[in-house]
Order: structure tokens, then sequence, then C-alpha cells
């Protein structure tokens, strides 16, 4: 069998069509200066270390960095975790999947 | 990548990191949950046995690619 | 895809699964030594044993050729269908084949069975086959891990509630439900002045989870609003709170089992819900008006989901409102009306048209803001219990308006601006006039509601003349 599935579900477009079909990324800023950044770490091994340095390069460039962190690695974060980030941040960053 | 896809659905642009050994399980799961463009940057395998040093040179050299994935490119 | 053409001849169309196809198996032999015939089978490839044959495996000849009923008989001249006949009838089959001592053996008649190609249960799915190049729109695969709802949301198709997933199949079962041609445009959507198709508005009809036999009142209804009478575009964009409210009437509401009655104005009814909910859903998705973005509205109100109901004409004193608006008798037809939610109007205690003709006015004079006049119009809804004092009285719909009207006419005076400590009110410049409520045709009047409740109930609308809304009716046609 090749690579080539059949979609599991086809569904047709109730729109103009103006906008992609495909998930956008949204716009991001020219640059992190001014921002306030979010590091989530998920908790596995060595991922605080590498966000330690990461929050020092941001700092650097005029970030305002803050850092939360999963209860577990094994499920997605709260919706009180992902509510809170989302009122506080302007970028997040999530490491250290591995 | 469920809460960077999420974050993104509040507004809020982001990206995650991962090491190399879960790329392709990261893309397979991007395109299951119909978002193949989820930001995103892998670092070299393995992680867990790193020393600090280490890890701060994982750091430095993942860092111009988490810039890219979190401000506009220009 | 082409429709395939049938051999010259006679053609016979049969299935295994049919007890009378069966019994014509030797009368088919007869006609096969005789004469050109092509037998297709639509289920089982060996069938009949005894004749040649072809399979319809996809039911392709079965679903272009119109095949109801098995056996069916055609004859064909030049690649032209002169004649058929359904089911076994020894004197049909004798006159299309010419053999006269046909199917002795077998009984004068015998009624045929159900072609597959109209199955129930494989219908769509045929649609879908033969007619699904007549859908233009862009299709989206849901990935492999994508739970279709969700994605239905985040990609804002949805009014806040769950839709429907307007699969092709879906779709092509709805645009059965018009004669219309999916790429027939119906009008034309605002804000972003899209186009906006039959095909477009059956997704969105899906999405809203209307049956087929909504189809010609979902259009007839994006028609009445997407004018510059009704103003669509002003409507979606006012920080007033008002919606398409949709009126309907006709023997066509109850055929397709609207409510005019109990809770009329609620939830529960399909027609009634979806068919409101269609039209808010199309003009959003086709046209992008959206809240926060085209659509300011400080409060709105819970009538943007949906608003639609059907007259109760039967109990009226006083006609229907399309008949009012020009629309001959027994016609469907909807008459749409930019309107905010309902209000109560209570009267338990009114005797006669008098007592209650001056509740409704005194409820009425506060539409808006008890100081203004002039600006906005009314769609005030009659209940049963309370039409019964008109019908009694013998107040048909000329004298009650004229009455309604004469009841609101305002001394300027007690509604100008800081009167009774409101800078609310008329410029000076109406002082010592007399001004109507309600411009003449300002006051519609409709009939419905349950049997049981003393109240009518208040729809004011948004503002009218030239920069705001009219109503509009059209007649539904199928």
């Amino acid at each position: 069998m090749g690579n080539v599935t059949t979609p599991r579900l086809t569904i047709l477009d109730p729109t103009s069509e103006s906008r992609p079909a495909r998930r956008a990324l949204l716009s991001r800023p020219s640059s992190v200066d001014g921002m306030t950044i979010g590091l989530l770490d998920i908790r596995k091994p060595r991922g605080d270390v590498f966000l330690d340095r990461i929050e020092e390069l941001l700092t650097e460039r005029g970030a305002r960095v803050l850092r939360y962190a999963k209860p577990t690695f094994t499920k997605p974060a709260p919706a009180d975790l992902r509510h809170e980030i989302a009122s506080q941040c302007n970028l997040v960053i999530e490491a250290l999947a591995d | 990548m469920h809460d960077i896809a999420d974050l993104e659905l509040r507004g809020v642009p982001s990206m995650f990191v991962a090491s190399s050994e879960f790329m392709t399980a990261a893309i397979s799961q991007s395109e299951g949950i119909g978002f193949p463009d989820v930001a995103r940057v892998f670092v070299e395998h393995p992680i867990q046995d790193r020393t600090d040093a280490e890890m701060v040179a994982i750091a430095e050299a993942a860092f111009p690619g988490i810039l890219a994935a979190i401000c506009a490119s220009n | 895809m082409t429709k395939p053409v049938l051999p010259d001849g006679l053609v016979a169309v049969v299935k295994r699964e049919c007890a009378t196809c069966v019994m014509t198996e030797p009368v088919l032999a007869t006609i096969a030594a005789s004469t050109t015939l092509s037998v297709f089978t639509q289920d089982d490839a060996a069938f009949p044993e005894s004749v040649p044959h072809s399979h319809d495996s996809d039911l392709s000849i079965s679903w272009h050729h119109d095949i109801e009923t098995v056996p069916t008989l055609i004859r064909v001249e030049n690649g032209v269908e002169v004649d058929r006949t359904v089911g076994w009838s020894r004197v049909a089959w004798r006159a299309i084949t010419g053999i006269g001592d046909l199917g002795e053996e077998l009984p004068v008649m015998r009624p045929g069975c159900g072609s597959l190609s109209v199955d129930p249960d494989l219908v769509d799915k045929l649609r879908a086959r033969f007619t699904g190049s007549v859908l233009t729109a862009r299709h989206i695969d849901m990935a492999s891990a994508e739970d279709e709802f969700e994605s239905m949301f985040n990609r804002g198709w949805t009014d806040g509630l769950p839709v429907i997933p307007p699969t092709a199949e879906r779709v092509l079962r709805m645009l059965a439900g018009t004669t219309r041609a999916p790429d027939e445009i119906v009008a034309v959507a605002p804000p972003d002045l899209v186009p906006l198709s039959v095909e477009k508005i059956a997704i969105n009809a899906v999405m809203a989870g209307c049956l087929p036999e909504y189809m010609p009142w979902v259009i007839a209804a994006l028609e009445a609003v997407c004018n510059d009478r009704f103003n669509m575009h002003g409507v979606l964009a006012t920080t007033m709170p008002v919606g398409p409210v949709i009126v309907c009437n006709g023997p066509g509401t109850k055929r397709i089992g609207m409510n005019s009655g109990i809770n009329v104005f609620g939830q529960g009814n399909r027609a009634n819900m979806t068919i409101g909910r269609a039209v808010q859903l199309a003009i959003r998705n086709v046209g992008g008006g959206r809240p926060g973005e085209v659509d300011r509205a400080t409060h709105g109100n819970p009538g943007k989901l949906s608003f639609c109901f059907a007259e109760d004409e039967d109990g009226s004193p006083f006609g229907s409102l399309a008949s009012e608006r020009g629309i001959p008798p027994g016609t469907d037809a909807l008459t749409v009306f930019a309107g905010e939610g309902p209000r109560c109007a209570v009267d338990q205690l009114a005797r006669t048209p008098d007592e209650l003709t001056n509740s409704f006015a005194a409820c009425l004079r506060s539409v808006m803001h008890p100081k203004s006049a002039l600006a906005f119009d009314v769609l005030l809804v009659v209940s049963p219990d309370h039409s019964r004092i008109y019908a009694e009285a013998g107040w048909a719909r000329g004298r009650i308006l004229r009455e309604l009207h004469a009841r609101l006419e305002i001394e300027a005076n007690l509604i100008l601006r800081g009167v009774d400590g409101m800078a609310e009110g008329l410029p000076d410049r109406f002082r010592d006039r007399t001004v109507p409520k309600f411009r003449p045709d300002g006051i519609l009047l409709a009939h419905a509601g349950g049997g049981a409740g003393l109240f009518s109930s208040i729809i004011a609308g948004w503002a009218n003349g030239d920069m705001g809304s009219q109503p509009v009716t059209v007649a539904v046609k199928s």
C-alpha cells in the first residue's frame, strides 16, 4: 500500500472561499523586543536547562519571559493553564519533547 | 503539539521544540490534526543524558530556528 | 459522468432478488432467440443464466435511464427509447416485442420489484457518484485524527452551535429539494458582495440541519433579504439588536411541518429553527458578516441564531400577512422583517375590541423608547385568544390597523427632548404638532401562537426609510 490514503471524510466549503483551506499560522511580530514570551516546560529531563538558556537569550533581546510547567508531559496542558498562558503572553515556546 | 494548536486558536503565536527522534511522529501527528504547518524546531537526539554545558550548547544552536518560528521572516 | 447510451433493439433490466424477474427468465430467452435483446442485471452477475447479459455493477445504466422497477423492458431505436413497460404484463410485453404468443405459460400479469437504483439505502451514494461533478465548491479533507465538528468550529463556520458536516452526499441530497440548478445565483451576499449560489445555500442548509424540502424556503428568504430594500448589509452592521425575522405563509408551511402554534417563536420545531438558521449561516459564511467584524451589535438578540415561523392562517380573522402584501391566497410566500426579540403584550381582562386595542396601543407606545416616533416599524403578532375578540366583533385587518394608528397619534409636546427629565425625544421643531408613533404602513399584523394565552407579541423593527430596512415579501418557488 502506498502513501496516498483516501481521506476519512471530505466536506464542502460553505464560505466564499476567500481564505485558504489549509490551517494557517497566526501572523508573528517582527521581533521579540517588548514581547512577553511564555516558556512552557513539559517537564522531561534536561528541558529546564534548555529553557533557562533560551530565557537568557530572549531577555537579552528585549523580551520579558514568563515560565510555566505542565503537571505531566503525558497529557495536553489543563485548560486553566492554557487560559492563563494565553491571557499573559504574546508568544509561547513549549519544550522539550524527547 | 495539542497545546500549541490550542494556543494558536486562542490567538497566541506558538511553537514547540522536540528532539529529532520525534520528527516523523510530529510531522504525521501535525497532519493528523489538520495543522501540518504547526511551528516547530527539532534538536539533536539524545537529550536525557546531556550535561548542563551540552544543553546550553544545544539551546544556542536551536535559538535562530526558534526566533524564526516566533517572529515574522523579513 | 456521461449518460450511457442504450443499445438498439430490446433492453431488459432485471435483478435476481426479484421473483418476477426470475419468472420472466424463460421469456427473456425466447426474446433473445428471435431478436436483439440486451439484458442488464443489477445484482448477481450470473443472473439470468440462460440468457446473455451484462452486469450493471455500478448501476450507471439503471440510474441514467430512470429504472424504478424491475423488470423493465425498453424498445430502443437509433439510440432513442421509444417504448417501455415495467413489471410483467403479457399484453404489454407482446406489444413491445411483437412476439404474439410470448409468455403463454405465465400469469397474465405480475408486478415487479423496486430497482436497486432507487433503493433508499443506495440513492445518496448513487447521486454522489453520477451527479457529484455538479458540485464546484472547494472540497476540504478532514485529517485522520481531526474531529470534523471541532474543525468546523475552528474554521469559524458555525453560529456557536455545532453544525452538520456538509459532505457531498448530504449536499446533493439537499439540492434534490429544489429544481434550481446548483450554479444558479440567487442573490449577492453582503458585506463582501459574494454571489450566493444554490450550491452554497445547500451546503449551509445541510449545516443548519434542514431537510431538502426546506430548500425553496431558504432560497426565498435569502432572495428576500439580499437586496437594498431589506438592506441586509445595514442589518448586519448595525449596533441595534435586529436580525431577519421570517414570517411564512401558504399551504407549503403545513406540508413541511412548520409550527404556527404553541411556542411558535421558541425551540423544538425543526423547520422553524433550521430554515432561520440556514439563512443566517449562508449570509455569514458566504457574505462574511461575523460578530466583532462587520456585525457590531451591542447586544444582538437570540433570534439572530434563527427567527422563523409560520402564521396561523386558518384561525386568523384578518387574513394572512402575505395576502395583505400582495400575494394571491393559497400561494406559498414569506415576509422578512428586520426585528429584535419579541416582547410580550399582556391583556387578560379585555372583553371588547376597543379595550384590547387600547392595551395594544399603550404597549406599542414604548417600542424602542416611549418618546420615539416615526423611526421604527413594528410587527404585532396577535394570539388566537386575542384574535377571537376581534373575530367576534367583526374587526378585520383594515379596521384593526386604523384603530391602532388612531390611538398612536401623539402630542409632540409630550415627547420632546428633555420632557420628563429624559434627554431623548423629538427635536423642538415638532413642537405643537401631532406625530404618529408609526408611519402609515409601519405596523405589520400577523396571527400565530398557542390556543391558550391572553398575550400577544410585539417585535420592534430597525430603522425604516431609505437608510434602514423595509419588509420584503417574496413567493416561494420550488
